[in-house]
């Protein structure tokens, strides 16, 4: 079948992981900075996966699930915490955000 | 090259060029649609390892139902934030950034390349996962299988979070002002 190496794909995880790395560090926009959190999130699913084909156990798509939800969770309550520092401060820049009065 | 290598080699230059996408684009939405092409991309690299319900749960939870969320936020968000962004007072951190991910890719590969662990990541001996998966009657039933034997109590903790956050989800995104 020829099919690729378990590093192939865990070089793919690792240039994913490390581009959601650099987004979270270089953009201001804090729901950018999400987004490459969930670009980290999915370069690890991604690995997990690849060793529960090579290790033939289904044991890693469990992770993948439970990081999904907690994934989905995080969304949800992130979201949320964005819109209301947006509606007390009518700008979400991360670099204006230093004080911590409400 | 056989097919599956050539399915791999479109599937990393598309979820790679997508993640890039994700942090390069100025304008968050077409960020976020690259997001959506990455996680697609991702249900099909779980298409080639053998993994039919987890691609989709993927593709149905997170490049839906998520995304749709997010989205929502960001055409909300957007327009607004995209025109107050003033020119970068820490100039450096960009630089600092890009060598900091620099130096973790390098390490990382570096580590997956030296490390024995990927050498003797096929173990030995053992059916391949699709034949164990054919055992167990399907994808599907194999998915369910391990998580309701194994991974029972994970679970259950799983459904306390979900509690969690739709409790802080609606604590957080009800109006202050409407109390007094």
């Amino acid at each position: 079948m020829g099919e690729m190496p378990v590093t192939a794909y865990l070089i793919v995880s690792a240039l994913l992981f490390t581009i959601g790395t650099i987004g979270v560090l270089v953009r201001r926009n804090p729901l950018v900075m999400f987004m490459s959190i969930e670009l980290m999130l999915n370069a690890v699913n991604l690995s997990f996966m690849a060793f529960a084909h090579f290790l033939n156990s289904v044991d890693g798509w469990m992770f993948v699930f439970l990081v999904l939800t907690v994934a989905a969770a995080e969304v949800v309550v992130g979201l949320a915490i964005i819109v209301s520092i947006f509606r007390t401060r009518r700008s979400i820049d991360v670099d204006d955000l230093n004080s911590l009065k409400g | 090259m056989t097919g599956a290598q050539i399915a791999f080699f479109v599937l990393a230059v598309v979820a790679v060029a997508s993640a890039l996408g994700v942090i390069l684009f100025r304008n968050a939405v077409y960020s976020m649609l690259s997001l959506i092409l990455n996680l697609l991309s991702l249900a099909f690299f779980f298409l080639t390892l053998d993994a039919m319900f987890v691609a989709t749960i993927q593709v149905l939870i997170y490049a839906g139902a998520v995304m749709i969320l997010f989205l929502f936020v960001v055409t909300m968000l957007s327009q607004d934030t995209s025109n107050t962004n003033g020119p970068d007072r820490l100039r450096w951190q960009a630089v600092a950034g890009v060598g900091f991910g620099v130096i973790l890719a390098g390490g990382l590969i570096i580590a997956l390349l030296n490390g024995s662990l990927a050498h003797d990541a096929h173990a030995a001996g053992l059916d391949t996962l699709s034949n164990a998966i054919a055992a167990l009657g399907g994808n599907t039933q194999a998915f369910g299988w391990a998580l309701f034997h194994n991974f029972s109590f994970p679970f259950e903790i799983t459904s306390v979070l979900i509690v969690v956050a739709i409790l802080g989800a609606v604590v957080l995104g009800r109006r202050l002002t409407s109390r007094n």
